[in-house]
């Protein structure tokens, strides 16, 4: 990692959005389930969308660059899990008050102002993932902070809205959603662009998934929880990076971005001394008929185009690597791809790999007056996508001029690179939601002032029920935190030995490849139950740990077939007597373990024997 | 509307909706555009939208104070108008208000009737390549506010145009009473050569999932290729976006609330469907453009008896009610009964039985029709005892006329023929109310 100042010097500036979904048993505007548990599939339907004017007139560039790909949109129909609100078949019911009163919670956890009289806004989105066209979305909360460290970062706002339908299938004809997930309640939270460097990043996306999970009212899981960073530096542009669901990589994530936004600074500049511009596209169709460039032979066999198009005084610089996998080139060749094009030929390219003879190329550089300092590239498609692609390879062509443009991006895993999805939406694409009334939130923010959470009061709770402080913390940041709780609570169990068996032994069985992660909740309040009932010993829950039972009754039958029924008291007192006196308490101790060590705590065993601890 | 205190103090600084202003509440300032205040928030709170788009209603407290930083453009929304081409097909678009043209409104924070309809094609440059449409804004009200004289309005209009020169009509209207124009059109328009086609929308077209950008373009299939010379709906005929039915006027109605296949054939199949692409399928007979001679004008038979009812009978409904109509001068009553035609005329409690109200009211000169309120299938008048006797007293069955057709029709009768002419044409077919046969629906 870089020293703290590079970051100042280079005027980094960093927010953070993060989305988590609520634990809530119906849908936000509508009463279907919202758990996304096992469903039917009851079948599909076709949609069309267009861009429609936002509240102030205007249609967003974001929203126009989807809507222009005039893609159908299929819907996977569920029969808990969907109804008419979510097709837009009916109008959305009232707000679901459990998402409301958690949305306020959490928002006054924040320390935000919650908000007197929500208003609910619908947010246009055209990629499909919305049958409605947009997002239901209300600010409930504002002017709020965190501090992490010492640190203090504003939290502008918190947003409760529907979260989108969860795609399954995309290509540049269609996409298909899947409407289980539709419309569960979401919160949004946003910093604002005070983060000042990636590991602070990481530390307030932390400690901001630490009150939303100690709140006990969101969902876990994969998916449940995504992170999307906005960076920018000195001279560059805001950019989305969408989709964090690893905290563990995100600074080396905003690293990487990082550098591609200092790279592309570099390319402005070296374009600017070369006084570099962007040409007109050339109809080279002609020139390549026959040709051993397949990708191009292709699409002009089936009656498609070739456009080329001279990049003045871009050479070399559409080939530099600006972030791993990333050139110029594949920038550009992103733009091309929303409009339905596959991708573009440039020529910092190994041309000849394509398969281009010495003569086309010769042709090429004489139609198109390629200098010395020039670069070219090329896009063959049908010709009604190719016009379409090679006007958005150029748009990006020519903000290369400006440094870096204002993008959503997402993450490419492997390489941890980024990758353009669309260009940054504005703030045209809020629209009021004409269904509802506007909610009057006074009762139940006050309400939520009363619930909200403060992590540290939880860790002080913490230490002194479980009598250790480094449990307790470990405990406090633990995904097992509500499971601890509810365990203490139902099963009336130590809270010391619900926390070592939660946070050490099932690390070490995990180790050991026990899959602790499936084990079922309500089999281990079970299995507490039963020890704090005195009816099987702390070596009996291990074992029962390591059978990985589903439910609660699958425990009844390991305590069973594994005779873990804990012998205790009298019938401890009429085994030891049965061994007979004469024999050493030590040496009785150590038989009767070795046969019943699943059953007998032997702590009590010793205090039958008078044997003293230690041994 | 912001209460006359606060409405006072924004006039006094000269603050208008629209502005950039600055406004300190709960000891904090905030920035954002003041909105108009829809009627239905509470009285206490002031909108603003925030830099980021989202408005939030802010509690106006004792220390409220409120400055202007600067106006700002005024809230429009594009405009535009389309190039038709000239060689396609003429048609009129006869705009009568509805949800195919509702956009927000900031008075009720619901939607309202767009004022200016070719806002409305802005939003489906695909018409223009469809036909060469002209709008006639006739007017803009919700179809539940719509009487018979608009129906009369939109009849002479759509007769008007096809005598002009017009090759077909696209009636754009509110939903909730589309079927009883659709019925009223088809009995009005006479010598009918053209499709009408009348459309609308089950959600608002400020939403990029209405169904009205669709629906518009079908009809604008259905009204300059179709050679269907009937007033038919069109509307999607599924939930999925790829096909659009031609329902013959008369024999058409909403079935749902909301969905946006809410019309349905009912005792009739589509006179035809038609796709995305513009295909259009015919399915069953209909009236064809050129059945009427050429030079026949279009004729707008307008009269309509307004002082008809439509009437339900339900268990323990009193027969008294059917007296006050005819003692209120009622020239016609349709009775939506129940079953196969049957009103309570046997029963144990003298109050409820309709058989003497009955007899009464046919005597004292007012035409009763009866319908079914099971909507599919035909009413019977021999089957059983108490259609009988309710057929005996005068009562005159509609075979499987829908209950509102018959209501419209039986306005239109009495409206344009005399009392016996319209006893005589009520229970017979005129203008595809009433079929002969029952097609099977499998």
């Amino acid at each position: 990692m870089r020293e703290k100042s590079f970051y100042k010097e280079i005027g980094f500036k960093c927010g953070l959005e993060i989305h988590q979904r609520l634990a809530t048993e119906e849908k936000l505007f509508c009463p279907c389930s919202a758990n996304m548990g096992p469903d039917q599939l009851m079948g599909k339907i076709e949609r069309e969308q267009r861009a429609v004017a936002g509240e102030l007139g205007a249609i967003d560039l974001s929203t126009l660059v989807e809507s222009g790909k005039k893609r159908r949109f299929i819907y996977n129909l569920y029969n808990k899990g969907t109804c008419l609100v979510d097709i837009d078949e009916e109008p959305p019911h009232s707000p679901n008050k459990e998402a409301l009163r958690t949305a306020l919670i959490i928002a006054s956890s924040l320390k935000c102002e919650l908000t007197y009289e929500i208003e609910p806004m619908r947010k246009a989105v055209v990629d499909g993932s919305d049958p409605s066209a947009f997002q239901r979305s209300m600010l409930v909360g504002y002017d709020g902070h965190i501090e992490v460290k010492s640190r203090r970062v504003a939290i502008p706002s918190v947003f409760l809205e529907e979260e989108s339908g969860g795609i399954e299938e995309n290509d540049e004809n269609s996409a298909t959603y899947n409407l289980d997930r539709l419309g569960i309640p979401l919160i949004e939270i946003d910093t604002d662009p005070s983060i000042e460097d990636p590991v602070h990043a990481k530390e307030v996306a932390k400690a901001i998934g630490l009150i939303l999970r100690i709140t006990g009212m969101v969902q876990r899981g994969i998916g449940s929880i995504r992170q999307d960073v906005n960076i920018s530096i000195k001279g560059g542009e805001r950019v989305e990076i969408k989709g964090f669901q690893d905290l563990d990589k995100m600074d080396l994530i905003i690293d990487t971005e990082i550098n591609r936004h200092i790279k592309l600074l570099e390319i402005k500049e070296e374009l600017a001394k070369r006084k570099a511009r962007v040409g007109k596209p050339v109809n080279v169709t002609g020139a390549f008929t026959n040709t051993n460039v397949k990708i191009l032979d292709e699409q002009i066999r089936k009656g498609g185009i070739a456009l080329a198009v001279k990049l003045e005084g871009y050479k070399g610089l559409l080939g530099m690597e600006i972030a791993p996998e990333t050139r110029l080139g594949s920038e550009i060749s992103g733009y091309a791809k929303t409009a339905g094009a596959k991708g573009i030929i440039h020529s910092d390219e190994n041309l000849k790999e394509y398969g281009f003879s010495s003569e086309e190329l010769e042709w090429l550089s004489k139609d198109l007056g390629i200098g010395p300092h020039d670069a070219f590239i090329i896009i063959a498609e049908s010709a009604e996508r190719c016009g379409k692609a090679m006007e958005m390879a150029l748009k990006r062509a020519e903000i290369a001029k400006e440094g870096v443009p204002p993008e959503t991006r997402s993450i490419n895993m492997r390489s941890h690179a980024t990758r353009f999805l669309r260009p940054m939406p504005g703030g045209s694409r809020m629209y009021p939601e004409t269904d509802l009334f506007p909610i009057s939130a006074a009762d139940i923010a006050k309400e939520a002032e009363r619930m909200k959470v403060d992590p540290d009061a939880i860790w002080r709770e913490l230490e002194e029920e479980i009598g250790n402080r480094q449990l307790a913390e470990q405990m406090l940041w633990s995904k097992d935190l509500q499971l601890y709780k509810r365990i203490v609570k139902l099963a009336n169990a130590t809270p010391f030995v619900v926390a070592s068996v939660l946070l050490e032994k099932m690390r070490e069985l995990k180790r050991n490849g026990v899959d602790v992660d499936s084990v079922n909740e309500e089999a281990l309040v079970r299995a507490f139950e039963l020890y704090s009932r005195d009816a099987i010993t702390r070596t009996g829950i291990e074992v029962i740990i390591r059978h990985t039972p589903s439910s609660a009754k699958e425990v009844e039958r390991i305590v069973k077939e594994e005779h873990l029924k804990r012998i205790t008291g009298n019938e401890l007192a009429e085994l030891v007597s049965r061994y007979g006196s004469g024999s050493k308490a030590e040496e009785v101790f150590k038989q009767i373990m070795l046969k019943y060590k699943l059953s007998i705590d032997a702590k009590e065993l010793k205090s039958v024997l008078g044997v003293k601890d230690g041994v | 509307m912001y209460p006359e205190d606060i409405q006072k103090l924004l006039e006094k600084q000269g603050i208008k909706a629209g502005d950039l202003v600055k406004i300190r509440v709960h000891g904090k300032e905030f920035e954002g555009t003041l909105m108009p205040k829809p009627e239905s928030g509470s009285r206490d709170s002031i909108i603003l939208k925030f830099a980021n788009g989202y408005n939030v209603g802010l509690k106006i407290d004792a220390g409220f104070r409120i400055e202007k930083i600067r106006s700002q453009p005024a809230v429009a929304f594009p405009s535009g108008s389309l190039r038709f081409n000239p060689s396609l097909s003429k048609v009129e678009m006869i705009y009568t208000g509805g949800t195919i043209g509702s956009k927000i409104d900031y008075l009720t924070g619901g939607v309202h009737m767009l004022t200016k309809p070719d806002e409305l094609l802005y939003d489906v440059p695909e018409l223009a390549e469809i036909a060469e449409i002209r709008v006639n804004n006739l007017m803009s009200i919700a179809s539940e506010d719509i009487s018979y004289m608009e129906w009369q309005k939109i009849a002479k209009s759509a007769a008007d145009a096809l005598n002009k020169g017009a090759e077909g009509v696209i009636i754009t209207m509110g939903t909730d009473t589309m079927h009883y124009t659709s019925a009223a059109l088809s009995f009005m328009l006479d010598n009918l050569n053209a499709p009408v086609v009348i459309t609308g929308a089950q959600r608002s077209s400020d939403r990029g999932s209405s169904d009205a950008f669709t629906n518009l373009i079908s009809a604008a299939y259905l009204a300059s290729r179709s050679n269907i010379a009937e007033v038919g709906i069109c509307m999607h005929t599924g939930i999925s976006d790829n096909e659009w039915g031609f329902l013959r006027g008369t024999k058409v109605r909403k079935m749902h609330t909301t969905r946006r296949d809410a019309f349905k054939p009912v005792n009739s199949r589509p006179i035809a469907t038609v796709n995305s692409k513009g295909e259009i399928r015919y399915i069953s007979a209909y009236k064809k453009v050129g059945d009427e001679r050429a030079d026949a004008k279009v004729n707008a038979v307008t009269k309509f008896e307004p002082k008809v009812a439509l009437h339900k009978v339900h268990p323990n409904s009193s027969p008294e009610l059917l007296d006050y109509y005819v003692e209120k001068g009622y020239r016609g009553v349709i009775l939506e009964v129940t079953g196969m035609g049957h009103a309570p005329v046997s029963t144990q409690h003298a109050e409820y039985n309709w058989l003497g109200n009955i007899k009464r009211a046919v005597e004292a000169g007012t035409v009763i029709g009866i319908t079914s309120q099971c909507l599919y299938g035909r009413v019977n008048s021999t089957v059983y005892r108490n259609a009988r006797l309710m057929s005996s007293a005068g009562a005159i069955y509609c075979e499987d006329m829908l209950p509102e057709v018959a209501y419209v029709k039986l306005g239109f009768l009495l409206g344009n023929y005399s009392k016996e002419k319209s006893e005589e044409l009520l229970g017979k077919d005129i203008s595809g109310e009433i079929t002969k046969r029952s097609e099977i629906e499998v």
